[in-house]
Parts: C-alpha cells; sequence; structure tokens
C-alpha cells in the first residue's frame, strides 16, 4: 500500500463529495481527491510541454528585439 | 572535459554573461567572438557567438556544435530546445523575472508585463524541465542573485559542478556588484537539481 498524507479540507466540501460518490466507483473521498488532482496535475504537465504557435510567436519577437534571433 | 560541450544558458539578461566571464577568469577555455561589442547593457561584453544568433543556426541545425566540444558557449535559454543529441555540461542561470524585464525593458523598449511574464517563467520551467528529461544533459542551477551576494560560495559550487578545475580565486573578481543593476531585494526563481 502507498504512504499516504493526511488533508483537510472543509466540512461542507467533503459533505458534498460523499453525496457525489455515492453510487460511483470510488470506494471514499480520499479516493476521489487523488483520482481528481492527479487529473488536474497531468493535465498541468502537459500543458507546460507545449506552445502555442502565438507563444512561441512572442518569444521569438522578444528574442528578435533583443538581437538574439533573425 | 574534451567529451562535453559546456553551455552557459538561462533567459536572456539573467546573468549569462557574467557568468561566462567568471568561467573565462577562471580559467576554464570559453569560445566567444567580438561580433557583439561591449555597450551599456553589458559593459564586460556579452561573451557570444556570432553575435548572440546561435539560436537561428540551431533550429536550422547548421551549428558546429562539435567545434566547441571541452570548451563553454552561451546559448541563451530557448535555442535549447533545439540543442543536437551530445554530452553537455550546462549552467543555467535563474534571476527574478522582474528584474530580468527590468533590464529587458533598457535593452529593447517597454514590455507587456502581463502577458511576457507568464509567458517567460513558462519557457523557463519548460528548459529547466527539458534539462532535467534529457540523459545527455547535466546541469547546475545557478541564481544571479546568489552570485551577486555570495560569489565565492556560488562559485564554488559552480567549481565542484565542473570538476575542480576553475581558478576561484580569478572568477570571483569577474563579479563586479556595482555592474549589476535592476536587482529587487529579496526575490528569487528557485531552482532544481543540483542546487
Amino acid at each position: 500500500m502507498k504512504d499516504m498524507s493526511e488533508i483537510e479540507i472543509p466540512e461542507t466540501l467533503a459533505k458534498k463529495i460523499e453525496d457525489m460518490i455515492k453510487d460511483t466507483s470510488f470506494n471514499s473521498i480520499s479516493d476521489y481527491i487523488t483520482y481528481v488532482l492527479e487529473e488536474l496535475l497531468e493535465d498541468m504537465e502537459e500543458e507546460e510541454e507545449t506552445f502555442s504557435e502565438e507563444e512561441e510567436e512572442k518569444i521569438k519577437e522578444r528574442l528578435r528585439a533583443l538581437g538574439y534571433l533573425d | 572535459m574534451e567529451e562535453y560541450n559546456y553551455i552557459v544558458s538561462g533567459l536572456e539578461r539573467s546573468g549569462t554573461s557574467m557568468m561566462m566571464q567568471i568561467l573565462y577568469m577562471g580559467g576554464f577555455p570559453v569560445a566567444f567572438d567580438k561580433s557583439r561589442k561591449p555597450d551599456v547593457h553589458n559593459p564586460k561584453g556579452y561573451f557570444e557567438l556570432e553575435g548572440g544568433k546561435i539560436i537561428n543556426r540551431l533550429m536550422d541545425g547548421t551549428f558546429p556544435m562539435e567545434k566547441y566540444r571541452g570548451k563553454f558557449i552561451k546559448i541563451t535559454a530557448y535555442g535549447l530546445k533545439f540543442l543536437p543529441e551530445g554530452k553537455y555540461k550546462i549552467v543555467y542561470m535563474t534571476r527574478n523575472l522582474d528584474e530580468i524585464m527590468d533590464s529587458m525593458e533598457k535593452m529593447s523598449g517597454p514590455i507587456d508585463r502581463e502577458t511576457e511574464k507568464p509567458l517567460l517563467d513558462k519557457l523557463n520551467r519548460y528548459i529547466i524541465k527539458l534539462m532535467e528529461r534529457r540523459d545527455d544533459i547535466d546541469y547546475i542551477i545557478v541564481k544571479y542573485n546568489e552570485v551577486i551576494k555570495n560569489p565565492r560560495k556560488e562559485i564554488e559550487r559552480v567549481n565542484e559542478f565542473l570538476g575542480g578545475i576553475l581558478d576561484v580565486d580569478s572568477a570571483v573578481k569577474a563579479v563586479d556588484p556595482k555592474l549589476y543593476r535592476n536587482v529587487r531585494e529579496g526575490i528569487n526563481r528557485e531552482g532544481a537539481k543540483n542546487e
């Protein structure tokens, strides 16, 4: 079993999650929060992996202005 | 030493020229030409090749990396996206982004900070992750403000990374705090491996 850490969330939020996960495959509030956080972190990491065309162009514009790119 | 390509990198205006000067004064082989003359923004010189426009050559795959094996060259952060496979040791400079933009503005005019600050932050994080991911890159992160505050300590750290061949006493003399303006107190970008 993985090592686990305890975190605190507001009672009202815990209650909402408890109601929401009834009749789902999540066995506990912790299971649900772990799933959501893993998904969120994965999305954030993927987002950082690439630059949009607009972002690339903005970076290149700055490099040109500073004399680092033709 | 000959097996590696050595690179000083970081966002523009993060102290890359200062680090090149430190390495040069410390006796490490450093490659640069006189295509970009010292100016008010870098009074001690830029320590660059091809007028700082290596990135173009890296992008089109024509930069002769093998020619510079065993020497330090300067390639600013974005250029690391295009590094060919090799064996690299990289000294990566970080600096508070507001200070970087203060300095950029002096060089290239007003910056839309709302747009560019997150972008520079993203580029910095992207490049650090890239270095972490690549097996052919060994790197150390050096904070600009730490070098200004405690040059000997930081240069000794760099020296250890390079295998102890720097003349630290001489290298320390390259750091002239009077030249380094735009320092905002108490803030620094954090680093990663080898910090």
